[in-house]
């Protein structure tokens, strides 16, 4: 690796001083001349068929400008998914925007109107008349998978919406060849990815079907292809606005609603731009990580070493799959099958639809789920059996240099785990942390880990879903570069991570590349969501092939202009400069203005021709897909405080170690893994979407209901340490970071508290009613 | 059915019209045209909306803007005076406390009333005083170290 001045640095984010005065760049931010507000119309019932609307009243009321009904929306069925075709046939196709025949969770958006104002949008909408007959609803997967039990979709029986399986070798040799034989059934919950900037979007749609929309999303092009697919228009007709910023996402804004299609059509019934945002208590019934009960039997020898794995996981999708049929996948896959080497392995999935809310994408896609199975789990047996938990998980690790798990095109060319583990253990001082008196009084201390071994950065290899980036770089006369990209950062740094990268490859000085604050699909390059941990590996990639393509451009007119070979030029800190004469040379300015300057110059002698192939603006652009998918890795370790009398779990520290490659940018990687793990603290100890068992409506409709954490709950101590790899396929030597520090939180805690207090919790999330009737207390 | 307002906004005087059931949040952002305090649940549980009234923090999305007549209210618009940002602007900025943003505005106004009333705060301080304000990306480590810094630049 050659030295690197951009890359590494910690440099100020160039989109804070914005967000710090005020912040422009958001959706919600966004204000149209002649714009109409709209609200949805949203089902009180389960389970019910729509007998009859009746909207006249609305459409009565002194500013209401349109009311949509069922019949108005193209009835077209499709996997609202971003990241995968529209129709992608490992996906179930069962979404729809409005129907008029039924509902099938509370919450299903049934009509909607666009007013002068939200007010009396809002009031409208209180103004149609629904007749509903109630159908008899399921709220548990085991309920939805008996025989006899309400039907949700007419080809599902049993309400089974798909069942992934995955296995290899012999299982019943497996288990026969295991010393000891654990099994245990976990349990999570439904939570929420609780971004603060609600869901909005403002859309324009004229009667030749144009449609322009400005949207809290994380993928642009996947709102391009859905949105357009749900109107029934070619693609090409859409375009969507790439804002500055979205105000968090985290997974949560990974797929259309209603919200973008009703917004449309209203529009194109009004003649006018519409806004439609939702309210915080819509949020809470628009995304969320589906829960997921996992049954786990694990066949080990004496010393720790798997014979056998088996795993059954029953998620439960509600009323439509979406995410669903793919969170299951990998679930399986990353949170159980592929973590671990064992012989013998079966994993078996079911994508349950009850009458519940719709699930979506959230930082982990399924891998917490499967992970504080396999992490407690793995607690217990070194428990049961006397094993180092480090030692038991790099027993069975997988190592440097193998073929990668889901795909032997690929291999792990770099895995860092057994640094990880021992630079986390150091850091927290395991050894003796573990062995020390837990405490007599009320107030007992435990210490665990978890680690999250295989995941990914981004998607390449996977079926069915999309993984290429692009970018334009093109450098300005004044010395300077732009870059401009359709990935989005919603918060994880991508502004700044990305342009770092494009600066080092261009040989800019830091701070000299800017990422375009204007764009849209009509005129960037395709890219893959903000997701699955991707951007800085795969967009990264893209940039830095962009930056490349016109570094090679800018030694081509620099050549030129020295008249020496553009490989006898090398550009570093923004000069150009014959390799080895560093005297010799050029500001990446000089060139720039030379490339774009007049042909024929007016000299003292007259207009004079300069040399043609010098003109036009030095630009680089680039779409490829990635060369690999390498692993990140992370081992935590957290230390909790256990009040035994009020049963409140306090963590005092946690300790990240993450192999993530190269790091871009030290501080916004750390704050990454910070703020992944306060949504990870949130899973294991207190977040919650709760439900009335009897109506299916939820009951933890704002913040004050819903708990997370606050900087109270927070550990005071948080270490993060980034075991340094060069990974050969990424953007110099990086890979990826967003998730694994949301995975690890909840087994880690778990284990930590099972430390203190000799009692195991297999059902997230434990809060302190559930301590105290673990120790007996209530 | 409205009513007229006198507010001064970040130094600024507004003559508004003002409908009764209209929040102060609505106002700021509808009327006087301002994104720092921002909507984040509407309902006085995240703190996105925080502004200052009469130099005290209050959720602007949860009072109404008519009792406010003649008040003097600070946004995070306004804790910059010209160029020159405030010493908690440059803190959060130089201590990487910002991610997506849109807790910031809110936050610094409650950093600003507790440094205001504590200028050296500890640590269990900030974490008490901005326990008020939700952030989602961050894991707040980074915006109580940008406290500190403030505390100790000032």
């Amino acid at each position: 690796m050659s030295q690197l001045n951009v890359v590494g640095l910690s440099l100020e984010r160039p989109d804070a001083y914005d967000k710090v005065t005020g912040g422009k760049g958001y959706p919600v931010n966004v204000k149209l001349p002649g714009m109409l507000h709209a609200k949805m119309l949203r089902s009180p019932y389960a389970h019910a068929r729509i007998v009859s609307i009746d909207a006249s009243r609305a459409e009565r009321l002194p500013g209401v400008k349109a009311v949509l009904l069922p019949g108005d929306v193209p009835q077209i069925k499709f996997c609202p998914v971003f990241f995968v075709p529209v129709q992608a046939p490992s996906m179930v196709l069962d979404f729809d925007v409005m129907n008029g025949e039924r509902v099938r969770y509370v919450g299903q958006p049934v009509a909607a109107v666009a007013a002068i104002t939200a007010d009396i949008a809002e009031a409208a909408i209180d103004l149609i008349d629904v007749e509903y007959e109630e159908l008899p609803a399921v709220f548990t997967p085991e309920e939805a998978m008996a025989d006899g039990a309400p039907r949700l979709h007419d080809d599902a029986p049993n309400n089974i919406a798909k069942t992934p399986f995955f296995e290899y070798g012999d299982l019943d040799k497996g288990f026969a060849e295991a010393d000891f034989i654990f099994e245990g059934t976990y349990e999570t919950q439904r939570v929420h990815t609780c971004y603060l900037e609600p869901r909005v979007c403002v859309v324009d749609m004229d009667r030749q079907d144009n449609v322009t929309i400005h949207v809290t999303t994380q993928h642009l092009f996947g709102t391009r292809e859905k949105l357009a697919f749900a109107l029934g228009i070619p693609e090409s007709k859409v375009k969507v606005v790439k804002s500055p910023y979205i105000g968090g996402g985290f997974g949560g804004k990974l797929e259309l609603t209603a919200m973008e299609p009703v917004a449309a059509l209203l529009s194109k019934k009004c003649g006018r731009p519409v806004r439609l945002e939702q309210t915080r208590q819509e949020e809470f019934i628009t995304t969320t990580r589906n829960p997921i009960k996992v049954y786990l039997k694990t066949g080990v020898k004496q010393d720790g070493t798997f014979t056998a794995r088996y795993a059954k996981s029953i998620l439960d999708c509600g009323a439509h799959a979406t995410h669903g049929s793919e969170v299951i996948m990998v679930h399986g896959a990353f949170g159980l099958f592929f973590n671990y080497h064992a012989p013998h392995q079966k994993w078996e999935g079911y994508t349950v639809y009850t009458n519940n809310m719709i699930g979506g994408g959230y930082r982990g896609y399924g891998a917490p789920q499967g992970s504080f199975a396999v992490e407690s789990q793995i607690d217990e047996i070194c428990t049961k059996l006397g094993l180092d938990p480090i030692e038991m998980r790099l027993k069975n690790a997988r190592k440097q240099g193998e073929p990668h798990p889901f795909n032997p095109a690929f291999t792990l060319a770099t895995y860092g785990l057994a640094d990880c583990l021992r630079e986390g253990a150091a850091k927290i001082n395991w050894d003796a942390a573990r062995h020390r008196d837990k405490g007599s009084g009320p107030k007992r201390r435990g210490i665990g880990l978890a680690v999250h071994p295989v995941w990914v950065s981004g998607c390449m290899g996977f079926p069915d879903i999309y993984e290429h980036s692009g970018a334009i770089v093109k450098i300005n006369r004044d010395g300077t570069a732009d870059l401009a990209t359709a990935s989005m950062d919603i918060g994880s740094g991508q502004i700044a991570t990305l342009t770092q990268i494009a600066a080092e490859a261009l040989g800019l000085p830091p701070g000299a590349v800017r990422m375009s604050s204007a764009g849209d699909t009509d005129n960037l390059p395709f890219d893959a969501p903000t997701h699955a941990s991707r951007v800085t590996y795969s967009s990264g990639n893209a940039v830095k092939e962009a930056a490349l393509a016109a570094r090679k451009r800018l030694l081509e007119v620099a050549a030129s202009m020295l008249e020496v070979s553009p490989v006898d030029l090398e550009v570093s800190n923004g000069k150009v400069s014959v390799r080895g004469t560093p005297v010799r040379g050029l500001s990446v300015a000089e060139v720039a203005q030379r490339a774009e300057s007049p042909f024929v110059q007016m000299t003292a002698q007259g207009p004079q021709p300069t040399v043609m192939e010098e003109k036009g603006t030095i630009i680089g652009l680039s779409s490829l897909a990635p060369k690999s998918n390498p692993t990140p890795c992370a081992a935590q370790f957290v230390e909790v405080e256990v009040d035994t009398e009020t049963g409140e779990v306090s963590v005092l520290h946690a300790v990240y170690a993450h192999d993530i490659g190269r790091t871009i940018n030290p501080k916004a990687a750390e704050g990454q893994v910070e703020g992944g793990f306060q949504q990870g603290m949130g899973y294991a100890l207190m977040e919650h979407i709760q439900f009335d068992p009897e109506t299916g409506s939820c009951l933890t409709t704002d913040f004050l209901d819903y708990k997370m954490p606050t900087a109270v709950e927070m550990p005071r101590k948080m270490d993060s340490i980034f075991i340094e790899t060069d990974e050969p396929t990424g953007p110099f030597g990086a890979k990826s970071l967003g998730e694994c520090c949301v995975i690890t939180p909840a087994p880690a805690i778990a284990n930590a508290i099972h430390d203190a207090i000799g009692v195991r919790f297999t059902q997230l999330p434990i809060t302190p009613e559930k301590i105290l009737r673990g120790l007996g207390k209530i | 059915m409205k009513k007229m307002l006198t507010l001064e906004v970040n130094g600024n005087p507004h003559e508004l019209a003002v409908d009764l059931d209209a929040t102060l949040l609505r106002v700021l952002r509808d009327q006087v045209g301002l994104n720092g305090p921002k909507k984040g649940c509407d309902s006085g549980g995240c703190g996105c909306c925080t502004v200052h009234v009469d130099g005290k923090a209050v959720y602007s999305c949860v009072c109404y803007a008519h009792s406010f007549d003649g008040a003097k209210v600070t946004t995070a618009e306004g804790l910059s005076s010209g160029e020159e940002l405030h010493p908690i602007q440059s803190a959060f900025i130089d201590a990487g406390a910002v991610q997506c943003g849109y807790c910031t505005c809110g936050m610094m106004m409650a950093a600003k009333q507790l440094l205001d009333e504590c200028p050296k705060p500890d640590e269990e301080q900030i974490r008490h005083g901005i326990s008020g304000n939700l952030c989602r990306c961050t894991g707040y480590a980074k915006i109580v170290d940008a406290i500190k810094l403030a505390s100790e630049r000032s």
